[in-house]
Order: structure tokens, then C-alpha cells, then sequence
């Protein structure tokens, strides 16, 4: 049975008084001369456009059809974010040190950070709230099979799960297996197909 | 011992809610975005790998603000409020509270001014102030392409090897720390040596923060927890630092 556990919706007093501190902060902070009018800007910016779950998608959807370089992906993230033709700075903020782990029909993996909330920035952006949630991260080390129901994937009792936990300084995403019925689509095709859930184990990728 | 530092296989909690959005009101963005400007502004980053010219930036900001920082203001918190609050409400707190703190602001400004826009909703509403000195701006972007490697020369070669088992030790966490807690006194094997050595920039007293090998441990659910609730056909990965491993 669900608790009285409020999930991530909260009433409109609260927000409201988070929203006029959070103002009252950053235009403190402006005045002072600590940030510009325009820094939160810029970083969220940079975050649309520069570091997101896209980046992600163009180097599984490469993996896909290039064995080579899947290859050099699992080995070598970083390396292969270098072989892209992605703007610098996929080996920036919290993108210095990546691995990916690969799904495949013996093996499903699934990523977590138990302390708080680790993820590789320049593969996949920001982290969204299910997996900023201590429930979930609580309860994906111990019972993944039953966590990765709830997100609605069922894997055969065969399969193997493994749990990549980031407390140290490796930043984890999963390299999901590549769904049939796909033969013939371009990278771009593909790379349209993948969510940031599927990227970070809790999603399979489906045409 | 605190909540925080323990939450790996917590009973009788919910069923997952799967959220999938980044912020789920438009006020997170803002202090997601001071956090990071003030990752991209801290005093630490003049001895970072990239090169900043970080005393250069004309920025009043002259403090040292990591991750570190941020969770140990998490982890510091009554564990009830801790889960009372949500994510970036917990961000909200421990920021603003740290800027109150180093002097950048007071208190009763922050009251003051957070009174005024909840009074008058045209203020509220009103555009933030404009201006300031781009270079500062220049420093953040340069800090999210750049980034701020951990990785350092190796001080001494590691101690544990491929394939050896160990064991994490029983160690203190304090106020701050990077072991999870459930995982003290648990066997695992060593299944990679990471190249190189790794700080945290932010000292713990649990010893962490200068570099030091560290290693992705593969655990055994049945080395994790009891037999009564263990899944079967599941493998739990972590990287450890090694100032929290021995030998078995």
C-alpha cells in the first residue's frame, strides 16, 4: 500500500515560498556582484543545447551500426565521445571519467547513485526526479528486478541484472540493446528511438 | 550514525514514482544554475587540470564550493527533513544558507526580500536585475566544456589487485562521506583497478579527499543482504575509494 509519501507535487504556499527565496537569492547574488543577470541563464543554455540525453542518443544509435566503435564506447567512453563530432566539452563538468555499461540478452544493466545523485552531464544531461528519489535508490541495490517492474520492464529469470553504483568519480549510463524491426534506419532514426531511461537501465528501447 | 549515509536497502518504502522530469517547478532551474556557477567560480579550481585563471574572474565570489559541499549540508540535516523536503529544496536551504554564512548576504536581507516578493506579486513577477561582468559568465561555460578532473599521478601503486576479494571497512563517516553505509564490513571483489589516482577536492574526515586509487567492487547479493531478501540473478557494482577497503 502507497503511504501518504507526497511523490514530487507539493502545495502552492510551498512552492511559492521556494520560488520568491530562490528570486530574492539570485538577485542578492546579482547586486553583490557574485553572478551576472545573466549566469542561471547561460547554464541552463548550455544544458538545452550543449550537454543532454541527444548527445547520449548519437553515440548509442553509432554503436548500433558501427561494431568498431561500440566497441571503443564500452572500452573507452571518453575516446569515443572524441571520435564524434560533437562540440569540445564532452569531457567537462561531470563527464571526466565515463563508462557505459552494455545490455545484452544475458546481461541488463542499471544505473544509481545511492549518496545522492551522480550522472554523466555531456551523455545525458540532468538527472530526472525518479532517480534523484530515495526510494529508488534505496530500493535498486537490493531489489532491481521488482524496482525495474515498476518502470515496466520485465526480464526473464535468466537474465542477469547488474547494478552500477557511482560513489567515487566514474560517472555510469547503459548502452541499451538495439530493438528489432530497425534494420535499415539511418543513425538519426535510431538515435530518435532512445530515451534517457532507456540510457540509464530502467527503459528498453522499443520501434 | 546518520539516515542519509544508509539509505542502500531501506524496507518498506513505496512503489517507485517515475517522474521523468528534470525540475517539476520552474524555481529548481534557478538554484540548479547558482550551484553550478558557483562549481565553475570556486577558489579551488586555480589548481584544477584545465586552466583558470580563476583569481582573474571579476567575481565577489572568493569561496571553495564542490559537491562535497552541497552533500554534506544533506547529510547534515534531521533525516526526517531530509526526506521531507525535496531535492532541490534541500539544494535551496544548504545554498542560500551557505552564501548567509561566508558573509555574501545576510539573513535578514534574504527574509526581507523573499517578504517582499511574496507581498507584492508584481515585484515578484518583475525581471531579475540585469547586467554584471561577462567574464564571470565566460568562466562558467568554460567550466562545464573543461570540466574538473578528479584524476591525479598515482601517490603510491595501489594496495588491492584484480580479482582479489576484500573487504569495506568499519569506518566513521562523520559529517561527510562517500561509503555507503550498508556496505561496511561486506565482502566484494575487485573487478577493476581504475587507472590513475582520484581526489574529491573536498577533505572528509573519513579520509577521502586527497588522491587515491579507486576500484569498481562487484558484490554478491548474498554478501549484501540476508538470504530472506536477496534477488537472485542480480550483481551490485560500486567504486570505492581505497581509504574504505582492507584485505580480507
Amino acid at each position: 500500500m502507497p503511504s501518504n509519501y507526497p511523490g514530487f507535487r507539493y502545495g502552492a504556499d510551498r512552492e511559492t515560498f521556494s520560488a520568491a527565496k530562490v528570486k530574492a537569492l539570485e538577485s542578492l547574488l546579482i547586486e553583490k556582484g557574485v553572478i551576472t543577470g545573466d549566469t542561471v541563464d547561460t547554464v541552463l543554455g548550455y544544458f538545452e543545447t550543449e550537454m543532454g540525453p541527444f548527445n547520449g542518443a548519437r553515440l548509442v544509435a553509432r554503436a548500433w551500426v558501427d561494431p568498431a566503435f561500440k566497441e571503443l564506447l564500452v572500452t573507452d567512453c571518453n575516446a569515443a565521445c572524441e571520435a564524434m563530432d560533437f562540440p569540445e566539452g564532452m569531457s567537462g563538468a561531470e563527464g571526466e571519467h565515463m563508462r557505459i555499461a552494455e545490455n545484452t540478452p544475458e546481461v541488463h544493466n542499471v544505473i544509481v547513485c545511492t549518496l545522492c545523485s551522480c550522472y554523466p552531464w555531456p551523455t545525458l544531461g540532468l538527472p530526472p526526479y525518479w532517480f534523484k528519489d530515495p526510494t529508488f535508490r534505496a530500493r535498486v541495490v537490493r531489489e532491481p528486478r521488482v524496482v525495474l517492474s515498476e518502470f515496466g520492464v520485465e526480464l526473464d529469470e535468466s537474465v542477469t541484472i547488474k547494478v552500477w553504483d557511482s560513489s567515487a568519480q566514474i560517472r555510469w549510463w547503459v548502452l541499451p540493446m538495439r530493438p528489432p524491426g530497425t534494420e535499415g534506419m539511418s543513425e538519426t532514426e535510431l538515435a530518435a528511438l532512445l530515451t534517457p531511461e532507456a540510457m540509464m537501465g530502467v527503459a528498453t528501447v522499443s520501434v | 550514525m546518520k539516515l542519509q549515509h544508509n539509505l542502500g536497502g531501506l524496507e518498506g518504502l513505496d512503489p517507485i514514482t517515475p517522474e521523468i522530469e528534470v525540475f517539476v517547478e520552474p524555481w529548481e532551474k534557478r538554484i540548479f544554475g547558482i550551484h553550478t556557477a558557483m562549481m565553475a567560480l570556486s577558489n579551488h579550481l586555480d589548481e584544477s587540470i584545465p586552466d583558470y585563471d580563476i583569481e582573474g574572474v571579476p567575481t565577489t565570489f572568493k569561496s571553495f564550493w564542490t559537491w562535497g559541499h552541497l552533500r554534506m549540508g544533506a547529510e547534515g540535516m534531521h533525516p526526517f527533513e531530509y526526506f521531507r523536503l525535496r531535492y532541490y529544496e534541500k539544494w535551496l536551504g544548504g545554498i542560500s544558507g551557505f552564501f548567509v554564512s561566508e558573509g555574501y548576504i545576510t539573513q535578514e536581507e534574504l527574509d526581507a526580500r523573499t517578504a517582499e516578493f511574496l507581498e507584492d506579486s508584481e515585484k515578484a513577477e518583475a525581471p531579475l536585475p540585469s547586467g554584471g561582468e561577462k567574464a564571470i559568465d565566460d568562466q562558467v561555460v568554460k567550466y562545464l566544456r573543461e570540466g574538473d578532473s578528479p584524476m591525479r599521478p598515482l601517490p603510491a601503486p595501489p594496495k588491492f589487485s584484480l580479482g582479489e576479494r576484500v573487504r569495506i571497512k568499519n569506518v566513521f563517516p562523520a559529517a561527510h562521506s562517500r561509503l555507503p553505509g550498508n556496505l561496511k564490513g561486506c565482502v566484494a571483489e575487485v573487478v577493476k583497478v581504475y587507472e590513475g589516482a582520484f581526489t574529491y577536492f573536498f577533505p572528509t574526515a573519513d579520509g577521502i579527499g586527497v588522491p587515491m586509487p579507486v576500484y569498481s567492487l562487484a558484490f554478491k547479493p548474498e554478501d549484501l543482504w540476508d538470504e530472506s531478501l536477496i534477488e537472485p540473478q542480480s550483481i551490485y557494482y560500486n567504486d570505492i575509494f581505497e581509504v574504505y577497503i582492507e584485505a580480507v
